[in-house]
């Protein structure tokens, strides 16, 4: 589904992935997915949204304050210390290897029961989700591409994931965004 | 070591809450240490015969536990 997406959009998602990683969350949340858009300051979302006052550091500091800090698939460190295994030994080799938190994240099941381990961060349903009203609400608007714009129409769309929150929390309200978002992007068929 | 660690070791490595725990702690990360080599050995396209093979489990096992059981007509090798 990624074929339309421009670049911002493109971008939007690795970010979105590098900020679960350096928070160390197991998943890609739209909370990932906003702090991605604001990663890019130039972009249509991050300005409209930096017009209401919510920035990359508010964002940052609402999403630490939402998400509960330590997981709750950490591995037992003390207990395995008490058989003398070293942890933050084994991590960092199984990391240099595998990447940063491919051991922190716990194997998980596909659609079709495989099973995988958790080299990759998922992306959680609700991101899942707004990415594909993110493609819907391009169609609405007769747009050939999707822009980061629509990637936050599809989170206000989705709603109930935490940046939905996250956006409330600051004092925006959903509709008024909403028509800003849209009368920014305009009618042309094609970015820019 | 940390002072929970060090705790439980001086509480006695005879308290089977303690070893219990350590188990369980251990078979968590090989779970995960295995899925992470099953995948890279997968990505380097070994067969699940060879990585069973290195796990001395049946390929039938390996196959269940990583491919999982729907699709007849999956690609199998």
């Amino acid at each position: 589904m990624f074929e339309r997406f421009t670049n911002e959009a493109r971008q939007t998602v690795t970010l979105a992935q590098e900020n679960s990683r350096r928070l160390k969350h197991p998943a890609i949340g739209t909370e990932h997915l906003l702090l991605g858009l604001l990663d890019q300051q130039e972009t249509v979302s991050a300005q409209i949204l930096g017009r209401h006052g919510l920035d990359r550091e508010r964002a940052d500091r609402a999403v630490v304050r939402l998400v509960p800090h330590a997981p709750k698939d950490a591995l037992d460190a003390d207990a395995l210390e008490t058989i003398g295994i070293d942890l933050a030994a084994i991590r960092e080799k199984v990391e240099a290897v595998f990447g940063p938190g491919s051991l922190d994240r716990p194997p998980r099941r596909d659609h079709r029961g495989g099973l995988f381990s958790g080299r990759h961060i998922p992306f959680s349903k609700e991101a899942k989700k707004s990415l594909e009203l993110s493609l819907r609400e391009a169609l609405a608007l007769k747009h050939r591409y999707i822009g980061d714009g629509h990637i936050l129409l599809g989170l206000l769309r989705e709603g109930e994931g935490l940046a939905s929150r996250v956006i409330a929390d600051a004092g925006i309200d959903a509709a008024t965004l909403r028509q800003e978002i849209v009368a920014e992007l305009g009618t042309r068929r094609t970015p820019g | 070591m940390s002072d929970t660690a060090q705790l439980a070791s001086d509480a006695g490595s005879r308290d089977p809450a303690v070893g219990l725990r350590a188990v369980r702690a251990l078979r968590t990360l090989v779970d995960r240490l295995e899925a992470l080599q099953v995948e890279n050995a997968r990505d380097q396209n070994w067969s699940w015969q060879e990585i069973a093979h290195c796990l001395e489990v049946s390929r039938q096992a390996v196959h269940k536990k990583y491919a999982g059981g729907r699709g007849l007509l999956r690609r199998e090798r």
